[in-house]
């Protein structure tokens, strides 16, 4: 060990008057004995020699600390020292140890020695450090610890704690001390010490301010008050009981002080603050959640938040970076609820409503939703629970940081009340699309937003509340405020591609939310449905008012460039959804898919993909335009159009043929069966695998020789559109070769079945050979042929009736040497590509529509009559509101055309009230008057629709009100002159401009509906969906219901009707409009008795569910044929059928 | 012998690779700009991936293991 000198001050000739700005280092020397030790230590009221001792007993410890140095005797001379400065009872509070440096320290305060008053705690924390180190020496320091406890030492650490700002070299070495001191043997003076917290904790909020100053970094081994206080206090948690944590946490002085300057700390005392906090504060189960509260109010949150930006030091490759520690600790702090801060809110209803409110039923029916006084109060403020929460929010900046965008999540995911707050008090930033990092990083934020599943029931309890939550807060969730309509028709317009890829993505999870949202609504458990059901209107509303239109969704699918092909699964995905969801919007819209699906087949069938997951991509962008397809009743199947050399039906076989290895195509499969079964391509039924022998053999023949596939093609197009466009020519082929058959061979052929696409075959063969290159076709069907019968006759078809047709198809099959003839039809082909007929489900599938399979996934065999309501009824769009005689008095045109105050002054005319009936009538010419005078653009038309319905009504309504299909016409027909663009524009003006009144006796517009050309485009459906709307209002009364069963030259309307619904191509939404009519009509007193009788409505219902190949819609047809039998005049209807009905109906 | 099928947590895996390498080739020339622009900082980079891939969520479990195995079978059978 080297020497030690004895070192001086500097300079021994410094002058003493001059004022001491810098320190005067002490003098020391080197301890060789306990005795010297002693000496040194023993009270001196020299103050030189006071520091003197004191720095020779730092330097002493400082060695003994060290634990590279070689400590020599130095041990036995502190244990030597210790026993002698020891007090007689360790055990007497009152006695005091190591009373020499005590009385040095007390002297010291009276003469303010600075130095002194610095160099004892110095000393003091480095021993108490070294005690700790030992088990024996343990007694020792808490008798130190004790002794620093005494009322005279406490005064003195007070003063020291309270020393000026500027003198931390004796605040530092105090709060070290005090930090030794309250963690020595584990805490063991904790308690007393925090007792005496007035003088302990003196001072400490503002020594937590005392922060290091200068350019560089806090030097480690000289830390600031601020790091010794974090320290101390850190200390002090850990080692504190529950209350006394509780108490500590309640100084606000302190908790603010702790995490005011945290952006500028060092990165292990940040690291020290964050994990001290986390496991003695946060994950403390003892501590009750108030105290944790205490601590996490909002500005120790945004304090915390701003080490998202930290950059001080680099952390080592194993250290977690601060700004990921703040991160993890922010996440636990904000969303667990044991951190005190997270309180439990009732998810979309606000804080101060009862969603259970009791209102009365009457009310209820009378007002709908506006019986609620609250529904709609959110729309500008949403009082929350987490109040603290929801000021922190705000300070984060989501689109900058992936990290800061995670927490607002998942604090929206366990606090979904600050969802719409949020928004609504965050306005300032914008959705408007700019291609830059911030946008991108917005968008990314309000997906995850969306996608954050609608809380479980709404409220986050077990079961729905009486009352649905208020529409505007179930929206803001679905489409937070910045997503609004005029911001995400310019993102899906916009020219970058990847913005409206990412506008479109969000659409996508929005409508797939309220879709959720629109089902939680349905739930059959509510007990208030009506009022439900009219906020899900409500909701698809204001859905449909945010939301860009489905034409701009077309529109900007439309302008996806060829290769993109996620873009484009992105945005069929978000075409079919609307199809989905909002059939009653998307329908409007008179898209046309089959183009699309065109260009899609084109692509898959000519295109070589490098990639196949590219390949299944683009399936499955051809999925949702088949979906698309399956929805909208125009699809032309068997149309080949200009460009195309097949048919869409063709393409999409060869796109099945043609398939990579390993794409699932189950989907493609069953839409080519459905439409095959569909155009009589292949026999109907259960029994037959449909077009499943046609698959196998192009997949078995593609795979032995693929350019015989290739020659095909056009030869199965034509036999396919063929067949398709006369399928009774090719049934009736069938029977003659099966009446052949049967004389020649003597076989009996009774019942045998073919498909009528091997007659096609059959019928085409002989045209192939003439045309150019048809020696290859002929050659590939001699290789396909015997396949596709072989397969046929494996599938179950009559192999005596394939044999007869193959014979026929020999002669032309250039089968000179008569191998083929010989051969006949192969026996035992297997499928090897499809799964086998007899283990598949062979009954032919249609894609079915989002409420068909969910009416099958709760499939019980019977619906009862509250299901049924549900399923069918439809509240009363007439019933009177007299209020509507004063309310549109005070309205714009626009709001009065456009707001419905109009159509509610209509349905006056059917009031039971004459008085009423005059007064709308009057009311009607006054406002028909000031819409002529208007700049409403449609006032013309609007006018004459008025005018003509006032003459129509005038002589009636003072005997009786009008008849409601009248009114409910004049109602559906003013919103088609609303809009010019809809199909029927047309037909109504038409209508309008034939006479000035209209018959009473009539239903307008049923026959240019039903029996007309649509006049535009593919609208046939569209319209007859319109037609259906309006007739479903119009049904009220027994009088309206005489309207549809009277005798007309083309038959009563209600037979039309349900003609109309036997119509094959009639997709599930327009036939269940049927089933509602017919549910509205057994609501009418004597509806159910007439459908019976005079329309024979429960034969129908039994054919219809017969053919009826989706168990949901099943169960409905036999629901409406109890719920008619239940509500007929039995005793009638049992008479009238001889007793046949009414046996098990009820 | 058929290969042992992947777990749900692999096909998630590949998927998000599969469907970034998509994203990244269909807007090559978007994502230029975007580099371009003066907010594009150290942070940006991660944003940009994690709000490209967050699409995934378009695609069920069952849809992302239909795209990831059809390239995963050899092209034609013995």
């Amino acid at each position: 060990m080297g020497k030690r000198f004895t070192r001086g001050p500097d300079g021994a000739g410094a002058s003493r008057k001059r004022q001491k700005i810098v320190h005067e280092a002490p003098t020391s020397e080197e301890i060789h004995a306990s005795r010297q030790l002693q000496q040194l230590l023993s009270f001196s009221q020299d103050p030189v020699r006071a520091r003197h001792g004191l720095q020779s007993f730092k330097l002493f410890l400082d060695d003994l600390l060290d634990p590279d140095s070689d400590h020599g005797d130095r041990p036995k001379i502190l244990r030597d020292y210790l026993q002698f400065a020891r007090p007689a009872d360790d055990d007497d509070e009152n006695t005091v140890c190591l009373p020499d440096m005590m009385q040095t320290w007390s002297y010291a305060a009276q003469i303010n020695n600075d130095n002194i008053m610095s160099a004892v705690p110095v000393v003091l924390a480095l021993l108490l450090k070294l005690l700790s180190q030992s088990l024996e020496t343990v007694p020792l320091g808490l008798a130190i610890c004790r002794t620093l406890l005494q009322k005279r030492q406490q005064e003195l650490i007070a003063r020291n704690l309270a020393a000026d700002k500027g003198k931390a070299f004796i605040i530092s070495p105090t709060l070290r001390m005090l930090k030794e001191a309250v963690s020595f043997d584990g805490g063991a003076v904790a308690r007393p010490l925090f007792r005496a917290r007035a003088s302990m904790l003196k001072s400490l909020a503002r020594n937590m301010g005392i922060v290091h100053i200068g350019e560089e970094a806090e030097d480690t081994k000289r830390p600031s008050a601020r790091t010794n206080a974090i320290l101390f206090f850190l200390s002090a948690l850990k080692f504190l009981h529950p209350e006394a944590k509780k108490e500590l946490l309640s100084q606000r002085d302190i908790v603010s002080a702790l995490t005011r300057d945290v952006k500028q700390d060092p990165p292990y005392l940040v690291r020290e603050l964050l994990e001290g906090l986390r496991s003695h504060v946060l994950l403390d189960d003892k501590l009750l959640r108030e105290a944790k509260a205490n601590l996490l109010n909002t500005s120790t949150l945004t304090r915390l938040a701003a080490l998202y930006q930290y950059r001080l030091g680099t952390p080592a490759d194993d250290e977690t970076s601060i700004p990921d520690i703040a991160h993890d600790f922010l996440m636990t702090a904000c969303t667990d609820p044991a951190c005190g801060l997270l309180r439990q809110d009732s998810g979309f209803y606000p804080r101060e409503i009862d969603p259970d409110t009791v209102i009365p039923t009457a009310e209820l029916d009378d007002l709908g939703l506006e019986a609620i006084v609250w529904m709609n109060k959110f729309k500008t403020e949403v009082p929350v629970r987490n109040y603290t929460l929801s000021n922190f929010l705000p300070n984060l900046r989501p689109w900058s940081s992936v990290k800061q965008s995670e927490l607002i999540i998942a604090i929206f995911k366990v606090a979904p009340e600050l969802v719409a707050h949020y928004f609504l008090t965050n306005k300032s930033f914008t959705f408007e699309p700019k291609l830059s990092a911030t946008w991108i990083g917005y968008a990314a934020f309000l997906f995850n937003t969306v996608t954050l599943p609608v809380p479980d029931y709404f409220c986050r309890a077990g079961t729905f509340r009486e009352l649905p939550p208020p529409t505007s807060i179930v929206m803001d969730n679905i489409l937070p405020l910045p997503l609004n309509q005029k911001a995400l028709t310019r993102s899906l317009a916009n020219k970058s591609n990847m913005i409206s890829f990412f506008a479109t993505r969000i659409l996508v999870v929005a409508i797939e939310k309220l879709d959720a949202a629109i089902k939680m609504h349905q739930d059959a458990s509510h007990s208030n449905k009506t009022v439900w059901a009219e906020a899900a209107r409500r909701l698809v509303d204001e859905f449909c008012q945010r939301s860009p239109g489905i034409k701009e969704m077309i529109n900007s699918y439309r302008a996806i460039p060829e290769g993109d092909v996620l873009h484009r699964e992105a945005g069929s995905h978000l075409l079919r959804l609307c199809y989905e969801v909002l059939p009653q919007v998307a329908l409007m819209a008179k898209f046309d898919v089959s183009p699309f699906l065109e260009t899609a087949l084109g692509r898959l069938s000519g295109q070589e993909l490098d990639d196949p997951r590219d390949f299944a991509l683009n399936l499955k962008e051809l999925e949702n335009l088949l979906a698309i397809a399956g929805y909208s009743p125009g699809m032309r199947w068997f149309t080949a159009s200009e460009g195309m050399s097949l048919s869409p039906f063709t393409l999409l076989l060869k796109v099945y043929v043609d398939a990579p290895d390993g794409v699932a195509l189950e989907a493609i499969r069953s839409v080519l069966n459905f439409v095959a079964v569909e155009q009589q391509l292949v026999p109907a039924g259960d029994k037959h695998p449909g077009l499943l022998a046609l698959l196998e053999a192009l997949q078995s023949l593609r795979q032995s020789s693929p350019d015989s596939v290739t020659q095909l093609w056009p030869f199965l197009d034509n036999c396919l559109t063929r067949c398709a466009n006369t399928p009774v020519k090719y049934v009736e082929k069938m029977q003659d070769v099966i009446q052949n058959t049967t004389q020649t061979a003597e076989k009996d052929l009774e019942g045998a079945v073919a498909s009528p696409i091997a007659m096609a075959m059959l019928e085409q063969l002989p045209f192939v050979a003439a045309k150019d290159g048809g020696q290859a076709t002929i050659k590939a069907l001699g290789r396909f042929l015997p396949k596709f019968l072989g397969l046929s006759a494996t599938a179950g078809e009559s192999r005596p009736l394939l044999d007869s047709i193959f014979s026929n198809m020999v002669t032309n099959l250039a089968d000179s040497k008569g191998k083929l003839a010989k051969a006949g039809v192969p026996k035992g082909l297997e499928f090897e590509h499809n799964p086998t007929p007899r283990n598949t489900e062979t009954k032919a599938k249609k894609p079915r529509s989002t409420t068909a399979s969910q009416m099958e996934e709760k499939s019980e065999p019977q619906m009862d009559a509250e299901a049924l309501e549900d399923t069918l009824h439809l509240p009363d769009s007439l019933e009177a509101d007299n209020a509507a005689l004063v309310k549109w008095t005070t309205k714009t045109v626009d709001e009065l055309v456009d707001e419905g105050y109009l159509t509610s002054l209509i349905a006056l005319l059917v009031s039971e009230h004459a008085s009423i009936r005059k007064e709308a009538l009057v009311n009607i010419l006054k406002a028909a008057a000031k819409i002529k005078q208007s700049e409403y653009e449609e006032k013309e038309q609007i006018w004459l629709l008025l005018s003509e319905l006032a003459e129509t009504a005038r002589d009636n309504i003072n005997d009786e009100p009008l008849p409601s299909t009248i009114a409910s016409f004049a109602c559906h027909a003013l919103n088609v002159l609303r809009d010019p663009l809809s199909s029927l524009y047309s037909k109504v003006n038409i209508f309008l401009t034939r006479g000035p009144f209209w018959s009473l006796d009539r239903l307008p517009l049923v026959d240019e509906v039903l029996s007309e050309e649509p006049m535009v485009g593919d609208t046939y459906y569209a319209q007859a969906n319109w037609l259906l709307e309006y007739l479903i209002d119009g049904l009220r009364t027994p009088h309206d219901f005489e309207l549809f069963h009277k005798k007309r030259a083309k038959g009563p309307v209600l037979e039309r009707i349900l003609a109309l619904a036997a119509n094959p191509y009639m997709r599930l939404p327009l036939r269940s409009q049927v089933l509602r009519l017919l549910y509205r009509a057994t609501r009418i007193e004597g509806g159910s008795t007439t459908l019976t009788t005079r329309f024979g409505i429960v034969n129908w219902l039994d054919a219809r569910q017969a053919g009826c190949s989706d168990a949901g819609e099943a169960v409905i047809y036999g629901a409406l044929r109890r719920r008619i039998w239940e509500t007929c005049d039995q005793d009638r209807v049992r008479v009238w059928s001889r007793g046949s009905l009414g046996v098990g109906q009820a | 012998m058929a290969p042992p099928q992947k777990s749900d947590q692999e096909i998630a895996s590949e998927f998000t690779s599969y469907y970034l390498q998509r994203a990244t080739k269909e807007f090559a020339e978007d994502l230029d700009k975007v580099r371009a622009a003066d907010d594009f900082k150290n942070d940006a980079l991660p944003i940009l991936v994690s709000a490209l891939q967050q699409g995934t969520a378009l695609f069920s479990p069952e849809e992302q293991r239909r795209i990831i195995t059809a390239a995963a079978r050899p092209e034609s059978k013995p």
